[in-house]
C-alpha cells in the first residue's frame, strides 16, 4: 500500500464559536479517489476549506498531514504550491483579473516551488488550449475576468481546468458536479479521470451518485453532523441513493 | 493673519495689477476662501494653506537651475512647459497651426453660472491662480490638435500658478494632456516647506467639438495642489476627462462641467491613489442644462497607510434637461489602518424623463477573492496587488496614447502598498 498522501486525525473545527467538525479522521493514499457525501450542513465544505487553509475557522483539535508534513501549519498559498487543490463549491467572480493571467501565475507559482523555470508563454497557451478542449470550454473564456459572468456550469468547468493545468497531488473538489447538465457531468468526470494517476489522489465532495458512475471511487465516506459516520466502497453510494441518510443518522445516534 | 489676508496683502503690494486680477482679488475679499464647513470641502486639506509662508510666485529660476527630467515627448503633441508657472516654451509653435494665442482678458468673461462657480462656488481656489499666474494663457483651437501642458517646479518654497483658458471651435477634435510633475523628489530636502501649486483651467467647447483630456497629477514631495477646472459644452459637444491623482502630498481638484448644449456628453474616469499621509480630494459637479445630455462618471480610489481619499460627485439635472442620462459609479478601497475613503454621490433631478443609475461603495479588499487567489498558489502580496489593479482597471479607461497610459499606470502603481507585477502594466 502507498504511504498516506493525506492523513486527517480526529480533526475538530469550530466556526463563529460553533463546533462544526467533531473529530474527523480520514486517510487518503496516492492513487485513490475518495467520495465524501453527507447531508446539507454536515461540514463537508468546512472540511474542504480547512484543508485549503481558509481563514475564519478555528482548529480546536486534531492534526492533518499532507505528504508527511503538517498541513495546518502551512499558509494557503504554500499548500497550493505543495500540490493541494481546492475546487470551490461556489467559485468567486474576480472582475478585472484575467483568467489566463491567473492560470499562468498559479502554474508558475507551482513550478517555482518545484524548482522549474517559468513556463514559456507560447507553450502555456498551447497547453491550456488543449486542456480547454478536454473540458469543452469556449476559448473566449480565457480572456475574460476570472469567472466573470460565467454560467454556473462554466464556473465549475473552469475549476477543473485550473486543476488540470496545475496537476495537483491532491484535488479536493467540493460539489464540482452540482449544477452541471448531463453532458457537462461527463466532461467534468473525464477531466477528473485525466488527473488520476498512481501518485495523485482526489477527494470528491458530492451529493449525487451520478458523478461516481464516471469517476469510480475507491472509498465512499458519509459525513454527518461533523463526523464520518460510515465508510464503504461505491456500493455505499448506491445504497445512499436508495435509502437517503436517515438510517445512518439514526444508527450514529444510537452509537453516540 | 489668515492665509487669505496674507495672500491679498502680497497681491496688493505688487505694482499695478490688471483688471481681471483686481476682480479676482475683490471676489476673494468678498466671498473668502472655501472652508471645511462647506460640504464640498469637508475633506480638503485647507489647513495646509495656512502654513504657506509666501504666496507670491517663485522668481524665474536662476540660469542653470536643474529642471526635473521631463517625460518623453508624446508623438504628435505640441508641448508647452511651465516652470514654476512660467511658460518656457517659445510661442507660436511651428507644429501648432490650429492653435492661436489670444489676449487673456478676452477669455475671462463668462455668464452668471460660470461666475458663480468661480467667485462664490467651488472654483474659488482658481482665483488664487488668477491673482498670481505669471503667464496666463488663452488659446483658441480651430481644428484637430494635440496639446500637452507640463507643469514642473524648481523650488519648494514659492508658489506656482497657472491660469489657462482654451476655447475649442465648432467641430474641432482636440487631445489635451495636463501633467503636474512637481519637483524631482531628489532635489527636495524632506524638511522643505510645502510648495503651493494652483491652477485654473477653463475649457469651452463649441458645438460638435470633441475634447479628450487627461490630467495626471504625479508630483513627488511635500506639495500642495489645488486645481480648478471648468468646462462648458455646446450642442453635441463631447468631453472625455481622465483624471489621475497620484501625487505625494495633498491634492484637491474642483471641477464644474456644464452640459449647456443639446446632447452634449461628458465622460469622467477619475482615479486616486494615495499612500503615507497623502490626501487626494476630488470634487466634480456636472450640470445638465440642455435636453438629451449625458454624463457618465466613474471614480476609483485606493487609500493606503494613513492616506485620505475623497470624491464628491454632484450631478444636477436642471429643469431644461429632459431626456438626459446619468451614470455614476464611485468606489473606494481602504488599504491601511489609518486610511480613509469618503465618497459623496449626489444626484439632483429637476426634470422628468431621465435615466439615472448610480452607486457608491467603500470597503476593504474582499477576503473571499483574496483567498481564492491564495488557494491557487499566489503570494499574498501578488494576490493583493492583482485585486487592487483590477479594482483600478476601469478608471484607466481609454487613456491614450500608450506612453501616457503607461505613465499614468506607473504613477498610480507607485502609490499602492503592493506594486503590481510589471506584466500587468500596459
Ligand atoms: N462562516 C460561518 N459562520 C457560521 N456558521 C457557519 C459558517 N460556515 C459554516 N457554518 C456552519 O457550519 C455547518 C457546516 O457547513 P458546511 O458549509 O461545511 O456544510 P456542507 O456539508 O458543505 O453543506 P452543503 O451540502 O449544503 O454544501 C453549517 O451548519 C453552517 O451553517
Ligand atoms: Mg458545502
Amino acid at each position: 500500500m502507498n504511504a498516506p498522501l493525506l492523513q486527517i486525525d480526529d480533526l475538530r473545527v469550530s466556526v463563529a464559536g460553533t463546533a462544526v467538525l467533531h473529530g474527523v479522521s480520514l486517510t487518503v493514499r496516492a492513487g485513490e479517489v475518495h467520495a465524501i457525501m453527507g447531508p446539507n450542513g454536515s461540514g463537508k465544505s468546512t472540511l474542504a476549506h480547512v484543508l485549503a487553509g481558509r481563514p475564519g475557522y478555528t482548529i480546536t483539535g486534531g492534526a492533518v498531514r499532507f505528504d508527511g508534513t503538517d498541513l495546518l501549519a502551512m499558509a494557503p498559498e504554500e499548500r497550493a504550491r505543495a500540490g493541494l487543490f481546492l475546487g470551490f463549491q461556489y467559485p468567486v467572480e474576480i472582475a478585472g483579473v484575467n483568467n489566463a493571467y491567473l492560470l499562468k501565475a498559479a502554474l508558475n507559482a507551482r513550478r517555482r516551488q518545484r524548482g522549474e523555470a517559468e513556463i514559456d508563454a507560447f507553450d502555456f497557451l498551447n497547453m491550456v488550449r488543449a486542456k480547454m478542449r478536454v473540458m469543452q470550454i469556449d476559448e473566449a473564456l480565457l480572456t475574460r475576468g476570472v469567472n466573470e459572468g460565467f454560467s454556473g456550469g462554466e464556473k465549475k468547468r473552469n475549476e477543473i481546468l485550473q486543476m488540470l493545468v496545475l496537476e495537483p497531488r491532491l484535488a479536493v473538489l467540493d460539489e464540482t458536479d452540482s449544477g452541471l447538465d448531463i453532458d457537462a457531468l461527463k466532461v467534468v468526470g473525464r477531466g477528473i479521470n485525466t488527473l488520476r494517476s498512481p501518485d495523485r489522489a482526489v477527494a470528491l465532495v458530492t451529493h449525487y451518485q451520478r458523478l461516481l458512475d464516471h469517476v469510480v471511487p475507491d472509498q465512499v465516506h458519509v459525513l454527518a453532523r461533523g463526523r464520518i459516520v460510515r465508510s464503504g466502497d461505491r456500493e455505499l453510494a448506491l445504497e445512499l441513493e436508495r435509502r437517503g441518510y436517515d438510517w445512518l443518522l439514526e444508527a450514529a445516534a444510537a452509537v453516540a | 493673519m489668515s492665509a487669505l489676508e496674507r495672500l491679498l496683502g502680497e497681491f496688493e503690494a505688487q505694482p499695478a495689477p490688471a483688471g481681471a486680477r483686481l476682480a479676482a482679488a475683490q471676489a476673494l475679499r468678498t466671498h473668502g476662501l472655501p472652508t471645511r464647513r462647506e460640504e464640498n470641502w469637508r475633506y480638503a486639506n485647507l489647513r495646509a494653506l495656512e502654513g504657506v509662508a509666501r504666496f507670491l510666485p517663485a522668481a524665474p529660476p536662476a540660469p542653470g537651475t536643474r529642471l526635473p527630467p521631463l517625460p518623453e515627448a508624446l508623438a504628435g503633441y505640441t508641448r508647452l512647459v511651465f516652470v514654476d508657472g512660467r511658460l518656457t516654451t517659445a510661442w507660436p509653435q511651428p507644429d501648432a497651426a490650429q492653435i492661436t494665442r489670444l489676449p487673456m482678458d478676452a477669455a475671462v468673461a463668462g455668464d452668471a453660472a460660470a461666475t458663480m462657480f468661480e467667485t462664490t462656488g467651488d472654483g474659488r481656489m482658481g482665483l488664487i491662480a488668477r491673482l498670481f499666474a505669471p503667464d496666463p494663457l488663452s488659446l483658441r483651437i480651430a481644428g484637430p490638435a494635440a496639446l500637452e501642458l507640463i507643469f514642473v517646479t524648481t523650488s519648494g518654497a514659492a508658489g506656482s500658478y497657472a491660469e489657462i483658458a482654451i476655447e475649442i471651435a465648432t467641430g474641432a477634435q482636440v487631445a489635451l494632456v495636463e501633467r503636474h510633475l512637481g519637483c524631482a523628489a531628489a532635489t527636495l530636502p524632506p524638511e522643505a516647506p510645502a510648495s503651493l501649486n494652483c491652477s485654473n483651467l477653463r475649457l469651452r467647447l463649441a458645438a460638435d467639438a470633441q475634447l479628450r483630456h487627461t490630467r495626471l497629477q504625479q508630483a513627488a514631495g511635500n506639495a500642495l495642489h489645488y486645481h480648478t477646472l471648468s468646462a462648458s459644452l455646446g450642442d453635441r459637444g463631447s468631453y472625455s476627462l481622465a483624471h489621475i491623482s497620484a501625487g505625494d502630498g495633498s491634492d484637491r481638484s474642483s471641477a464644474q462641467i456644464r452640459l449647456q448644449g443639446r446632447e452634449a456628453t461628458v465622460r469622467i474616469r477619475a482615479l486616486a491613489a494615495a499612500c503615507d499621509s497623502g490626501i487626494a480630494d476630488a470634487q466634480f459637479t456636472v450640470l445638465h442644462e440642455a435636453p438629451g445630455t449625458r454624463s457618465d462618471q466613474l471614480f476609483r480610489g485606493i487609500a493606503s497607510d494613513r492616506a485620505h481619499i475623497s470624491c464628491s460627485a454632484d450631478v444636477q439635472v436642471l429643469p431644461g434637461a429632459p431626456g438626459s442620462r446619468v451614470l455614476q459609479s464611485l468606489r473606494g478601497l481602504i488599504d491601511g489602518k489609518g486610511a480613509e475613503v469618503n465618497l459623496r454621490p449626489r444626484l439632483t433631478i429637476d426634470t422628468d424623463d431621465i435615466q439615472a443609475a448610480h452607486g457608491a461603495t467603500t470597503g476593504r479588499l474582499d477576503e473571499d477573492l483574496l483567498f481564492y487567489l491564495l488557494s491557487r498558489g499566489l503570494e499574498p502580496a501578488a494576490a493583493r496587488s492583482l485585486l487592487k489593479w483590477a479594482f483600478l482597471g476601469e478608471a484607466f479607461g481609454a487613456i491614450e496614447p500608450p506612453a501616457l497610459r503607461r505613465a499614468a499606470e506607473l504613477a498610480a502603481a507607485a502609490r499602492l502598498s503592493d506594486a503590481p507585477a510589471t506584466e500587468l502594466l500596459q
